[in-house]
């Protein structure tokens, strides 16, 4: 198995942080268009190695299979000769089914998301930078993917964020940007914090950060006692999972963390196209599929991974069906897809069942759908960029018959938009359909309603936006509309995958992509009907779009909005949740924690700091007063000195 | 065995031969040709010195005894001596500097390297009269330096003080060594030894170590005795105060040392703790005075006063750590010190040597102003520098003895004392000089300096083996 390309893995690694090196200290100042040619030819390389390692390694896969591409020590927090036990955070790439997954995924669309870049940033003063910020980005996301131990994962994981916070504040002039990247960073750490917290209270236990360690049998038995965890008595198990997954909660955007997705759109569209797809915000399902062995024992861990996702899938929906701004619709999309991925995790557990045995459908339905969604999503966030270059506005209202303008962005969208809706046989059909399933196998009656019902609402709100943005009559003067041949070359690749990826990997993902634990296999039903049911959820969904938005009148969506009144009103705002919070930090948190801090710094602190100032000073004139130049007053201090050297001795 | 003691043998032979060089070679860059006769000759001496077996002992004529302790502190006050000719060679050039032109060169160089023989004999004496004449030998010569700008009335002023508060430490000296001949009856350190040992509590015996360590504190400028210091600093020729800070201060060093650690090792403890509150109270004064000083050479009177607190302050551990710590810090000591005064040498060139004449540096020469950053921080004892590590090791041997509370002092101290470090750094970087600025010179011989005592600064605190080194030397 280990090949050539595994032990030389290291090099996807280097290859984007070459990238991020040698373009921020001396290309990207030069010439941008070097520094962007640097980067593709570099993430190409690093594509080929990743598209070597998964040939090598599915070509004869056999279940619960890993390789460890390399590792080498890194920390060694407690050895055994002194403390009696090791703990050794090492750093190395663990290469099993879902790592080489993303590891693809991950560099196929950096390398498209560069080539698109050339295109989009060519105006921009200091694309040079961006180019070395998107490799950092990649590499980060590379590392957490590959990481053989959660200890190298949180720095990675902390690397994401931090710089996902240079990308989406990268146009730094706009304050709105600025205070998006700051949303972003803040909330992810704020989730962060938990995540380390149970690392620390995991680690302790079992005493090792390794992933195949900490999915093993004996760990869970480990864990699952009775401890004093800080703040009271409880289940290491259950509480150290939920540690970490709340980690994973806030990078992936889950309720009511989902706060900041929406306005990390400020940063430039190729940004929010690589964020959203494959890298930063599936982190936290990646975090749980990789943990799923040891997060499947604990039931309250799973429902809770269950009921967040299907509730974020819900709520996000109906939230992007009253949006304006293309990017946003997207950005909630995301948030509901994402919403499918963890609840998808969430329901492998069966409830039917005495004791709950595993559903291995649930999780590789979950991968398969971040497979797919990677591409469809890219692609998605790709066109917007694309019309909001032709447009100059992000609002759909502003667009408006561009199907003839752009016939190439105009299919791609729609294979796209067919391919998230859930239409047989494009990509978005099979992962959601395997989702769906699951949740019907696992006995989660509540959470496959929604699955369903959030089904024709992804077709509804897509095709809304379809049909706004490219039929009907144009709704602004466009001049020199063209579709730039950077930017449009990554969306007719990204196509391929979307209409057909879904049908050619569906089997691969069923047999190589299942839970690295002890399964008992189960006859299971499939119902025929259920794809029926759920491709004509879909197509509902776009007949009602269409009839809505497709014949260039919207009275009957204004009349219904209208009717809608408050209701529609408190959606589009998005159930007020930025206002909450905002209220939450300036009113209550400023107000009551920050502000009387601030007076014991300002008040206390610097006073005591200003007073030590002071009496040195005073001290110093007091030394240069006594130093009078008298010599007969020298000499008598030094008479001082005998005595007190007397009086210490005698 | 000669081998032993060829370079203290070389020492006065070398001041000869600068002095006769003068006598008898008529040619129009003499001075060039004495200061690089003398530095080569003492470049020698260090490698003759560094030559000899670290790990032997050997006495020559009963009371002349060198071993690896006495051979790292005569490397201590070679190189000092090699730096200090090195620094002069600048203020001894046509165009002196803005105080003047140092003359008379044979004589100065004469003078210093006369000085530095009685720093050699200082450390390996084995009996008291040796001891007084290398004391003395070591601190008159100092005098005359002092006021070597002969027409300058605070030069004359200075050096007065100098000598009415140096004789009055003879004076003590010699009354110590009396009452110790009277206990004792013999001079010899083993006699005193061997006294001590039995008599640990004899109370002329302790009068007269009173009036030794006395002498001592004034030597190394501890607080009562340290008021001649900033006057004299200022007094003296830059490359004299140099010498003064770095080279008679590890004088009075070896001294205590060699004492404590010597004849007097039974009652090491009675003055230990008494000279260990005096270092905490000497860094506070020291520190406090140098926080409103504009002069460049006081304001280091008062940082080499505060230095010698943290050095003395780990002798109060008793501990395995004391010496190595204190030699250590002083190879630090001195090399950041030194490279502080070249500084100043090339700033003072044209301007009067005050904090005001580092404005605008870091525009002007942003390599000179980033050395001076480094020593600095080095001083104020900022990680990886070499000042960090030599000011730990003397924390931790104060700390070694249980004395945690003189420690955090000590501590607190050095950060006050980053305030008036930083202040300097303000100087060269943020404020603005007011009128336009006059190139910088700089010679050769500086720049190669600089960059020797640089790499030392930076070297020291990052490569451990030379701290280990010492250790084993005199552990």
């Amino acid at each position: 198995m280990e090949t050539f390309f595994t032990t030389n893995s290291w090099v996807i690694l280097l290859m984007p942080f070459l990238v991020f090196l040698v373009n921020g200290l001396f290309l990207g100042k030069r010439s941008w268009r070097a520094a962007a040619y640097f980067a593709v030819a570099c993430m190409s390389v690093a594509f080929f190695f990743a598209i070597k390692i998964a040939i090598g390694f599915f070509s004869h896969v056999h279940e619960h299979s890993y390789i460890k591409g390399w590792e080498i020590e890194w920390l060694r927090f407690a050895s055994a000769d002194i403390l009696g036990f090791d703990l050794v955070a090492n750093v190395g790439m663990l290469l099993d089914p879902i790592s080489i997954m993303m590891l693809v995924v991950v560099t196929a669309i950096s390398v498209l998301v560069n080539i698109y870049s050339i295109g989009y940033m060519k105006e921009d003063p200091s694309a040079g930078r961006f180019f070395s910020l998107l490799s950092l980005f990649s590499f980060s996301m590379l590392g957490l993917v590959s990481s053989t131990n959660i200890f190298q994962m949180f720095v990675f994981w902390e690397l994401v964020g931090a710089s996902s916070y240079l990308l989406i504040g990268f146009w730094y002039h706009k304050p709105s940007a600025v205070s998006a990247s700051k949303k972003a960073f803040i909330v992810t750490r704020f989730a962060d914090a938990f995540f380390l917290a149970g690392i620390i209270a995991v680690s302790y236990f079992t005493q090792t950060f390794d992933f195949i360690e900490l999915n093993k049998l004996a760990t869970v038995e480990t864990l699952n006692r009775y401890a004093f965890l800080g703040f009271g008595t409880v289940n290491v198990l259950t509480v150290g999972t939920l540690l970490i997954f709340a980690g994973g909660w806030g990078k992936s955007a889950m309720f009511p963390l989902h706060i900041w997705l929406p306005d990390a759109m400020e940063g430039p569209t190729p940004v929010s196209s690589i964020i959203h797809s494959a890298t930063m915000v599936v982190a936290g399902i990646y975090l749980t599929a990789r943990l799923f062995p040891l997060f499947s024992h604990s039931p309250l861990t799973m429902d809770v991974v269950a009921y967040v996702g299907a509730f974020t899938a819900l709520f996000a929906a109906v939230i992007a069906v009253t949006q304006n701004d293309i990017k946003r619709i997207l950005a909630f999309s995301t948030l509901s897809q994402l919403g499918y991925m963890l609840f998808s995790l969430g329901v492998s557990k069966m409830v039917v069942e005495e004791g709950g045995a595993i559903n291995s459908l649930g999780y590789s339905a979950s991968m398969f759908h971040v497979f797919t969604h990677a591409a469809f999503k890219c692609m998605l966030f790709l066109i917007a960029g694309q019309v909001i270059h032709v447009v100059h506005s992000n609002n759909i209202w502003d667009m408006g018959g561009l199907r003839k303008k752009m016939p190439f962005t105009y299919v791609s969208c729609l294979i796209a938009c067919l391919a998230i809706g859930g239409i047989w046989p494009f990509a978005g059909f099979w992962s959601k359909d395997e989702i769906i399933l699951a949740s019907l196998q696992g006995g989660h009656t509540v959470i496959f309603a929604i699955g369903l019902f959030v089904g024709g609402l992804t077709a509804f709100y897509m095709f809304r936006l379809f049909f706004v943005t490219f039929h009907g009559e144009s709704r602004k003067e466009l001049h020199h509309v063209h579709e730039d041949p950077f930017m449009t070359f990554p969306i007719v690749v990204l196509a391929i995958p979307s209409a057909v990826g879904g049908y050619f990997a569906k089997d691969l993902f069923h047999h190589a992509f299942v839970p690295n634990m002890p399964l008992h296999i189960h006859e299971l039903s499939h119902p025929h009907w259920l794809p029926w049911v759920a491709t004509s959820m879909g197509l509902s969904g776009i007949i009602l779009a269409y009839f809505f938005f497709g014949r260039n009148k919207f009275t009957q969506a204004s009349s219904i909005a209208k009717a809608m009144g408050p209701l529609h009103t408190v959606i589009e705002n998005k159930f007020y949740f930025d206002e909450f919070y905002l209220f939450m930090t300036h009113k209550v948190a400023f107000r009551f924690v920050a502000a009387p801090i601030k007076w014991f710094d300002r008040k206390i602190v610097d006073g005591v700091m200003n007073l030590t100032g002071f009496l040195l000073h005073a001290g110093g004139a007091i030394v240069r007063f006594l130093q009078t130049g008298q010599v007969q007053m020298y000499l008598s201090v030094m008479i001082l000195g005998l005595l007190y050297f007397c009086y210490r001795v005698f | 065995m000669l081998t032993f003691v060829t370079p203290d043998m070389l020492l006065p032979i070398l001041a000869l031969l600068v002095l006769s060089i003068d006598l008898f070679i008529e040619s129009k860059n003499k001075t060039a040709i004495l200061f690089d006769t003398a530095a080569a000759g003492v470049l020698l001496i260090i490698v003759l010195l560094f030559n000899l077996p670290h790990d032997q002992e050997f006495y020559y004529l009963t009371n002349y005894k060198v071993d690896g302790l006495r051979l790292l502190f005569k490397e201590i006050f070679a190189i000092s001596l090699f730096f200090t000719i090195l620094l002069g060679k600048g203020y001894a050039r046509k165009n002196g500097n803005w105080r003047g032109i140092l003359k008379y060169d044979s004589e100065f160089i004469a003078l210093l390297i006369f000085c530095a023989f009685g720093m050699f004999c200082v450390v390996s004496a084995q009996e008291l009269i040796t001891l007084f004449i290398g004391l003395e030998l070591a601190t008159i010569p100092m005098y005359f330096l002092t006021a070597y700008y002969k027409k300058d009335q605070s030069s004359l002023e200075g050096a007065m003080k100098y000598i009415i508060m140096g004789s009055l430490t003879s004076a003590l000296v010699l009354l110590g060594y009396s009452f110790w001949y009277g206990a004792v009856g013999c001079l010899r350190y083993e006699a005193i030894l061997s006294f001590v040992q039995t008599n640990p509590d004899n109370p002329m015996f302790l009068a007269g170590a009173i009036f030794v360590f006395a002498a001592v504190c004034f030597k190394l400028a501890m607080v009562p005795f340290h008021m001649w210091a900033p006057d004299v600093y200022q007094a003296a020729p830059t490359p004299v105060t140099a010498f003064l800070s770095v080279a008679s201060k590890s004088t009075a060093i070896a001294f205590v040392i060699t004492l404590l650690y010597g004849p007097l090792a039974p009652i090491r403890h009675v003055f230990t703790y008494p000279l260990g509150i005096l270092a905490c109270i000497t860094m506070t004064v020291g520190n406090l005075g140098a926080m409103r000083q504009y002069e460049l050479r006081r304001f280091m009177a008062y940082s080499s006063i505060a230095q010698a607190g943290y050095i003395m302050l780990a002798l109060v551990g008793n501990g395995k750590m004391a010496v190595p710590s204190i030699i250590y810090y002083l190879f630090i000591y001195l090399a950041t010190n030194f490279c502080l005064f070249f500084i100043i040498s090339v700033i003072g060139q044209k301007r009067p040597e005050e904090f005001a004449s580092l404005r605008g540096l870091a525009k002007q020469s942003p390599a000179l102003a980033g050395i001076l950053v480094l020593c600095l921080f080095s001083l104020a004892g900022i990680p990886p520098l070499a000042g960090f590590t030599g000011k730990f090791m003397l924390f931790a041997s104060a700390a070694e003895g249980g004395f945690y509370g003189l420690v955090i002092f000590a501590a607190l101290n050095s950060t006050v004392s980053l305030y008036y470090y930083l202040l300097l750094i303000k100087e060269a970087y943020i404020n603005k000089p007011e009128e336009d600025l006059e190139s910088l010179e700089i010679t050769f011989t500086q720049s190669f300096s600089i960059a020797i005592l640089t790499l030392a600064v930076v070297i020291l605190g990052l490569i451990p083996w030379f701290s280990s080194i010492i250790t084993k030397i005199v552990g």
